[in-house]
């Protein structure tokens, strides 16, 4: 992994690999929608509104799976200090709040037809509420911070931050285990999946898809940043070499 | 407005979720991948000025 810490190197393998995960990403979202919409049946029981489920839970998955790696990119910072962890934590900041407030977004708009109401104060929904708000906390937090000026790193305050906040992980996946929800419990679980399989084989194909459209986001992010330290460690170069 | 809904007004709720979701995605891409560009051009072209 140390080998990698040198961002020449990881550029090596992000450059080509961005096209590869946006271009698969696209075709696997596109695919799994196609057959989310009109070839598998709707639900026995909900009707057309169990489509959502194929934007819906790629969404839920990458809003937590986005702030798992977000804490532990703020745990190898703070342990191992490694350069490209603090660039990777704010990377996944924006993609992992978007990806939350769209589980927020699709689930109030599948909860409207299927239970009634647009909200519920409910464990599952606070929960992922919450991780929005961390979400929000931790790009205020690293935004223009002096880290941002140092290549990218992050504060020791950002990333015990990061690490606190993954207390909610457990907690939004056991929310409709521990409390009383309008939420469906869990579907898909190590064991195997409540859903038909008919209706199943879409999800596999969206979940794979966004999680290669957010790993691109991802990549291109930490590209963007990469960049922008070189230029700022050239100015500096120049204006060393200038003496201003 | 209460209680659940069925047939085929459930397909705008769908179309919703769907909507915002491509809109919202494509937007986080467009610009992200803008802004990596613009950035990486920066440097690339200040890489060649030094030489």
């Amino acid at each position: 992994m140390h080998a990698y810490a040198n961002p020449t190197r990881f550029l090596q393998i992000a450059k080509p690999l961005t096209p590869w995960l946006l271009g698969a990403g696209l075709l696997l979202v596109l695919g799994g929608a196609w057959a989310g919409l009109a070839m598998v049946p709707g639900d026995y029981k909900q009707g057309e509104t169990a489509r959502i489920l194929y934007v819906h839970v790629p969404s839920a998955w990458l809003g937590m799976g986005g702030w798992t790696s977000l804490a532990i990119a703020g745990l190898i910072q703070l342990v191992w200090r490694h350069p490209l962890s603090g660039i990777a934590a704010r990377a996944i900041a924006v993609p992992g709040m978007l990806f939350t407030a769209l589980c927020l977004a699709t689930g109030s708009i599948w909860g409207r037809p299927t239970w009634g109401t647009w909200w519920e104060w409910d464990g599952r929904m606070t929960s992922m509420l919450v991780l929005l708000f961390l979400y929000a906390g931790f790009i205020a937090l690293t935004s223009g911070d002096d880290g941002q000026r140092q290549g990218g790193s992050l504060s020791r305050g950002a990333a015990i931050y990061a690490l606190v906040g993954a207390i909610n992980i457990p907690i939004i996946n056991r929310s409709v285990v521990w409390w009383n929800s309008l939420h469906q419990g869990p579907s898909i679980t190590l064991g195997g999946s409540s859903i038909d399989r008919a209706l199943l084989w879409p999800l596999g194909l969206t979940v794979l898809g966004f999680s290669l459209l957010f790993g691109a986001i991802v990549l291109m992010r930490m590209r963007r940043i990469i960049a922008d330290n070189r230029v700022a460690a050239r100015l500096r170069r120049l204006a060393d070499d200038e003496g201003i | 407005m209460t209680g659940v809904i069925s047939g085929g007004g459930q397909w705008a709720f769908v179309a919703a979720a769907y909507g915002l979701t491509v809109v919202l995605t494509g937007a986080v891409l467009w610009t992200s991948w803008r802004a990596m560009k613009k950035a990486e051009k920066r440097s690339d072209a200040l890489r060649k000025d030094r030489k």
